[in-house]
């Protein structure tokens, strides 16, 4: 049986397919599209999971669509019927969306698919819900999944049990914990749905100190959290629900200040802000997140929605609440919901046992060694290839260990926003000039913004503090902890400002040949880390096929590309026509 | 020839960028109309009975709200609402 799930029309379009219980494929649009964040219909994926499978659309039997658009569109015309006239002019620029694609989805699906059979619309916040807990190792666990807005939900929890999910209680549109952060992700001069991992990346810069930062103080004027951790925004600080602004003038006089531009120079007033906004992001999920454990009583805890890229918060929750186990799966925000569509209609809809773990991200599409060589002999690329995968570790390992910057393209792309070892850059974290190298040279992004370690699993608790055991959820990224203090200065290049690191674990089964380059690079450092960052350009998204990633290789300044077996090196090659630096944008 | 289709492909442009021009004049009417009256009359309407579309103001001991989202049958899932 096979189902595909679709994703799109809000931010992060994706489609997934799954077979017989199993999640087969999986993808972002932007990745086909080259557009970040691409909302379209996702044509270009769900063509990707068909060709996977060898399968055509007759062969599938149901789609899902992520959320209910007429429950969603009753929301929209509430926002309008509330704040007339204020909201006028987000009513002229949205409607004709509304009219002409997002509730006329059923017919999108059937015309452009050229399917006859039922679609199913799950409400958004299940899509969420399913998405992480029907594909994850828990029997029996606590949810809770956060994000802006789905139809009305902001913020749900509730209980998931083998093949059954019951959402309890929820907090409504307006308040948004998600949309709190976005706000004030724009008032910092960054791209809502976009940017908001850079102000937790800031945060560390900030005060984080409730009582010394002014902000926290000033911040929580415009929420009220109760002691059950439900919340409620003051809407006069916010311009969201009929403006296509977020902060409201209110909001600017109380932070002391107006919208800051985007290439204006962040000052420590900025860098306190973003810190009062963790601080209260925290203290909010923490105190929901007790509250919940004390309805379910489950030790379990799964969380669901975009807020649960907050890797900063997640590496805090397993020492600030009740709950002995965490779980989040590789795209917790929308993206992933197109694997919660599939999940929910096999094992809950049709009531099928659960059969499928999430173990790995390597869910999209990967290049056979014959394709690499193809287009590497068309395009007159020079290249060399290594003799076996013992040569290719040993040597790639000592190009790292020399300082190089290294692309590196093997198998299937991972699934969600991370570059998780397929598709990654990679460099010296000893190396105390390579974050200014890989700025430099490649990715041209904000100064305070750190590098992630990549580390294999069994050498995880000698250089970070996590919990015990580590969590599962840095697989993904998802989590920061702090690096141990006697390893600091040894990796500076991706210790954060506050001697913290946002580390990906790697286990052999999950990607042998990664694993083992991070193990023979520490035969050459003494440290079994590596800098993995996700191989594109600054405004555009991470690449997918060989030649997104030669391209990419060529516009920058990195040194070598290992696409499979083939060692690319840059500066053997003629570089013009491939130029892609002058794309880069944020 | 080669001008001839150089002209019509230029003229197809043309034709269509006028298109999208005249629609996004009348959807803007249209629109206009729909929301002035359509939408403001309810609101107004509403406003003077005391209906509220959005839960803005009111504050109380707890924000949760019950959901009791589970499993239902099958034909739930083919409403879009």
């Amino acid at each position: 049986m096979y189902i595909l799930g679709i994703s799109c029309y809000y931010h992060d379009a994706s489609a997934a397919l799954l077979k017989d219980g199993v999640v087969v494929a999986a993808a972002a649009e932007e990745r086909f599209t080259r557009k970040k964040h691409d909302v379209s219909f996702p044509i270009n994926t769900l063509n990707y999971c068909l060709k996977s499978q060898n399968i055509s659309i007759k062969d599938i039997d149901y789609i899902g669509f992520y959320e209910k658009p007429f429950l969603k569109f009753e929301r929209v015309l509430s926002q309008h019927l509330e704040m007339f006239p204020l909201s006028f002019k987000t009513f002229i620029s949205s409607m004709p969306s509304w009219i002409n694609e997002k509730i006329r989805i059923t017919n999108t699906i059937k015309k452009k698919l050229k399917y006859k059979k039922d679609i199913f619309f799950i409400e958004h916040h299940m899509a969420h819900a399913a998405g992480s807990f029907l594909v994850s190792p828990f029997k029996k666990a606590a949810i809770l999944a956060i994000d802006g807005v789905g139809e009305w939900t902001t913020t749900a929890y509730g209980i998931g049990e083998d093949n059954k999910i019951n959402l309890m209680k929820e907090i409504r549109f307006p308040s948004s914990l998600g949309l709190l952060y976005s706000t004030i992700t724009a008032y910092l001069g960054f791209e809502v749905n976009n940017s908001e991992y850079k102000i937790m990346g800031l945060s560390a810069y900030g005060l984080m100190n409730k009582e010394k930062n002014p902000y926290h103080k000033k911040l929580k004027e415009v929420i009220d959290i109760k002691d059950d951790g439900s919340y409620k925004l003051n809407m006069s600080y916010f311009v969201y629900h009929f403006a296509d602004r977020m902060p409201s003038k209110k909001l600017c006089k109380l932070l002391d200040g107006p919208v800051r531009k985007p290439e204006s120079k962040l000052t420590q007033r900025h860098k306190d802000i973003a810190a009062a906004l963790q601080m209260i992001y925290e203290e909010v999920l923490f105190k929901i997140l007790s509250y919940v454990y004390n309805e379910t009583k489950c030790e379990n805890i799964i969380l669901a929605g975009g807020c649960g890229l907050n890797s900063v918060a997640n590496g805090k929750i397993l020492k600030n609440t009740p709950f002995k186990h965490f779980w989040a799966q590789p795209d917790p925000g929308d993206g992933g919901t197109s694997i919660g569509v599939t999940s929910y209609i096999y094992n809950t809809i049709l009531n099928k046992k659960r059969n499928f773990i999430l173990k790995d991200a390597f869910l999209g599409p990967e290049f056979p060694i014959e394709s690499i060589k193809k287009f590497l002999d068309k395009n007159n690329i020079q290249y060399s290839k290594f003799k076996d995968e013992k040569e290719l570790i040993k040597k790639t390992a000592k190009l790292i260990y020399d300082n190089k910057v290294v692309g590196w393209f093997h198998g299937k792309m991972e699934f969600g926003p991370r570059a998780l070892g397929n598709r990654s850059i990679l460099s010296n974290p000893c190396n105390p000039k390579a974050r200014e190298l890989l700025n430099s040279k490649v990715k041209h992004r904000e100064k305070f913004r750190p590098f992630a370690p990549v580390v294999c699993k069994d050498d995880a608790l000698k250089y970070f503090d996590c919990d015990k055991p580590v969590p599962e959820p840095t697989d993904f990224m998802l989590m920061v902890y702090p690096i141990r203090k006697e390893w600091r200065k040894k990796i500076p290049s991706v210790t954060h400002v506050d001697g913290s690191g946002r580390l990906q674990t790697i286990k052999r089964e999950q990607n042998p040949l990664y694993y083992g380059l991070i193990k023979e690079f520490s035969k050459l450092s003494g440290i079994p880390i590596l800098i993995n960052t996700s191989f594109n350009i600054m405004g555009e998204p991470i690449v997918c096929t060989p030649y997104d990633a030669y391209k990419c290789m060529m516009g920058t300044g990195m040194d070598y590309l290992i696409m499979d077996r083939f060692l690319i090196k840059r500066r053997d090659n003629y570089q013009d026509m491939w130029n892609s630096e002058k794309y880069a944008k944020d | 020839m080669r001008k001839l289709k150089h002209f019509f492909n230029g003229f197809q442009k043309g034709v269509k960028s006028f298109g999208d021009n005249i629609s996004t004049i009348i959807n803007f009417i249209l629109l206009s109309i729909v929301y002035l009256i359509g939408v403001g009359l309810t609101s107004i309407t509403a406003k003077i009975f005391g209906k509220h579309f959005l839960d803005i103001k009111k504050k109380k001991g707890s924000y949760w709200y019950d959901l009791n989202l589970k499993n239902k049958s099958i034909k739930e899932y083919y409403r879009q609402f």
